[in-house]
């Protein structure tokens, strides 16, 4: 009754084949999700003598532009001191190890990173996603960690192995409040951060501090950073009619809300300052696609650690970081990653890190962390990791200077920084616009 | 500016996008019996297939059109290769639950293995700024619901007035007997697929659209949207998708217009909540 060679007009063999294919091709495309998807750990390149450098950092998710920064960083420092001879006779290599911007991924991602590398030398990275999850493990694995969270709770927290390179994030708020109050003299302030952990920590600060600036805060909009549209976050924020809007939202929120704006503020985009994390290729990228690289570079400030561009520090810190243009994905200009924090700072960090390898003669990280400081704050000032080995081998105690400047770090192993006033060309590259005195951040704190 | 105006129009904007996902999800439960969990990353692989065509100068609403044909391709070959067989070995609907759930990351990751994980933007013109008062809209916005609207009333079209959309509610409602009664109902299937498919695709680059910029895993919160709209107007009901599509994106903007914005999918969870503890089968579900 039933023909059992064929089922629904079909033969089951031809059945079998299209079921087959369809599978083959499904396994082709898993294959290439699971190659390509970044997560866990991916090694860039080590062999036998090569000490690991980890970058801990999202490079998926909302904030996925941190991670690639700081690995681009790693990767040009890491060639200009393995072209020096390496540290110790070891090369250095950098790993990514992605934390999706999540506490859950982050934590089995380093747990991940423990159990599968023998050689882990550093770690970088650790921005306010990541950094309250994962700090007190690697800390307990006595791995030297330099991260570039500003959040509060580190400020007077001791983890004996993890360095903060960038000030707190209060200080941040301080400084945006200060350019809106001194530099553009604006009196009415909105604030749109996202919900995110990075982000939000600048909230309460700049609230605090617009009071004291003596400024009307007239919207204060959070942003769900999962969220695609924000046309009323929009609406109200132009309602209150401010004169500058201070924000982060990274990934696409950012693009869509000020998109937003400047939809519905009749095209014309309220002024804008952000924090140095909008000093980056992708951030510029995507809001210049939504808003225009025009109005992105007339309308646009940020507040950023100072980066010093003459000397040898810089020329070092450039020629090694453009070594590496070309082998970063498209991120748009290349030139950015100057200025950007994660990059310049994490360079200089590295390079710290070496040296006081190099100084402890040791690779052991409870051995050299405490020449951290003495490579610092020693007679002979150098500005990279060749000049640095040279004076050591001649007995001096050296003062590694970088692009960032002098490192100091207190005694919760924090650096403070200076700020400067920076703003984007039509290019995306970026410029220095002014400087923020300590006076200035002291009448708004 | 009146914000509660301003946000009324806002909200239509988002029940147009989520109207035109939401029908196509629930038709596709309807008349296949599967809910299709990954129906959000073929949008969002739709998604892209339309960028590839804009980025090369094909205006977006031209492009779309390639978004509905990836929509389509993709999901037949989901129910051809992936559920069917399934189905036909009994799996349970928690297995075919879970399956689904694995096709979303496998598409997801797919699609940002193939385009990378930044995020990508239409090259689109969002238009001059039309209407009275606060309530203005963009004119790719109007274009927007436009495009909602006609393809509802074409979904209503098909359902009630034509030959297939007959076979489409006799196979929803019980699939034996519409064999029975001489109903190609694998046929019936085949076509529902590649429906639901093309509507998907469209949605997907209607989400681009009205995002403004969207990356391989931006549907991911989009994806609970529907799933609210679908159940507050009723599983498998496409006019109850509507209706909840209405509901859902009124009630989020407009309760981010008077409450903390980053808390207003919140609100449509909540009155989803409420409606099913009224109504079970929801808005215009048959009555419990």
């Amino acid at each position: 009754m039933f023909d059992t060679k064929t089922l629904d007009g079909v033969p089951r063999r031809r059945r079998r084949m299209l079921r087959m294919g369809g599978l083959a091709v499904l396994v082709a495309v898993t294959a290439a999700a699971v190659a390509g998807a970044p997560g866990g750990a991916a090694v860039k390149k080590a062999s036998a003598g090569t000490l690991t450098i980890a970058d801990v950092a999202p490079f998926t998710g909302v904030d996925a532009a941190l991670g690639p920064t700081y690995l681009v960083a790693c990767d040009a420092v890491t060639g200009a001191i393995n072209k020096a001879g390496g540290v110790l006779g070891s090369q250095l290599a950098c790993k990514s190890v992605d934390t999706k911007g999540d506490p859950a991924d982050a934590v089995p991602a380093v747990r991940q990173l423990y159990a599968s590398t023998s050689n882990l030398a550093l770690v970088i990275g650790l921005t306010s996603d990541e950094a309250a999850a994962v700090v007190p493990i690697i800390n307990s694995n006595k791995t030297v960690a330099f991260g570039m969270t500003g959040q509060a709770e580190f400020d007077h927290i001791h983890f004996p192995y993890f360095y903060r390179l960038v000030p707190a994030d209060l200080a941040e708020s301080y400084a945006m409040v200060a350019i809106a109050h001194f530099r553009k003299h604006d009196k009415r302030v909105a604030l749109a951060f996202g919900n995110d952990i990075g982000s939000q920590t600048f909230v309460g600060p700049a609230v605090a501090s617009v009071k004291k600036a003596g400024e009307k805060l007239v919207a204060n909009e959070t942003l769900d950073l999962k969220a695609t549209t924000f046309r009323t976050e929009a609406a109200k924020i132009i309602a209150g009619h401010p004169d500058v809007i201070l924000t982060e939202a990274l990934g696409p929120a950012e693009a869509a809300f000020l998109s937003e704006v400047k939809q519905q503020n009749g095209g014309k985009v309220i002024p804008v300052i952000g924090t140095s994390a909008t000093i980056s290729p992708d951030w510029f990228k995507s809001v210049a696609a939504a808003v225009g690289a025009s109005t992105l570079a007339s309308d646009f400030l940020a507040d950023n650690l100072v980066v010093d561009t003459t000397g040898p520090a810089y020329t070092a810190f450039k020629t090694a970081l453009f070594a590496e243009k070309g082998k970063v994905g498209s991120t748009g200009s290349f030139s950015t990653y100057l200025t950007a924090p994660g990059a310049v700072h994490l360079y200089d960090g590295i390079n710290l890190a070496a040296l006081a390898m190099v100084a402890a003669k040791s690779t052991n990280s409870s051995v050299w962390r405490p020449y951290l400081q003495k490579v610092a704050n020693g007679s002979v000032v150098v500005h990279d990791f060749a000049q640095g080995v040279a004076a050591l081998k001649q007995g001096k105690t050296i003062a590694y200077v970088g692009p960032g400047g002098p490192t100091k770090f207190n005694g919760y192993n924090d650096s403070n920084g200076i700020f400067q006033i920076d703003a984007y060309t039509t290019s995306g590259a970026v410029k220095v616009v002014g400087n923020i005195s300590s006076a200035w951040i002291n009448a708004v704190r | 500016m009146n914000v509660f105006f301003a946000s009324i129009g806002f909200g239509l904007v988002s029940a147009a996008v989520l109207a035109i996902a939401s029908v196509g999800f629930t038709l596709q439960f309807a008349v296949t019996n599967v809910l299709n969990l990954a129906y959000t990353a073929v949008m969002t692989a739709s998604a892209y297939a339309a960028y590839a065509l804009n980025v090369r100068g094909v205006t977006i609403w031209a492009a779309a059109l390639a978004a509905m044909l990836m929509g389509a391709l993709l999901s037949l070959f989901l129910n051809r290769v992936v559920y069917t067989p399934f189905q036909r070995r009994r799996a349970s609907p928690i297995a075919l639950v879970i399956v689904a759930l694995g096709m979303t990351l496998i598409i997801e990751y797919g699609t940002q293995a193939v385009a990378g994980p930044t995020n990508v933007s239409y090259a689109m013109s969002q238009g001059a700024n039309v209407g009275i008062g606060s309530f203005q809209l963009s004119v790719a916005e109007l274009a927007i619901i436009g495009l909602s609207v006609v393809l509802m009333l074409g979904v209503h079209v098909l359902i009630r007035f034509t030959r297939l959309g007959k076979a489409m509610r006799a196979t929803a409602a019980n699939r034996d007997l519409a064999r029975s009664s001489g109903i190609r109902t694998d046929r019936i299937v085949t076509v529902t697929w590649l429906i639901t498919g093309a509507l998907c695709g469209l949605a997907g680059a209607v989400f681009g659209m009205n995002a403004g910029t969207f990356g391989a895993t931006s549907t991911d919160i989009f994806l609970v949207l529907i799933l609210a709209a679908v159940f507050l107007g009723g599983p498998g009901e496409p006019y109850g998708a509507m209706l909840g599509a209405l509901v859902i994106g009124l009630g989020t903007e407009v309760s981010a217009a008077f409450i903390v914005s980053d808390y207003k999918d919140v609100i449509a969870f909540v009155a989803l909540l409420a409606m099913l503890a009224l109504r079970p089968n929801g808005l215009l579900g048959a009555r419990a």
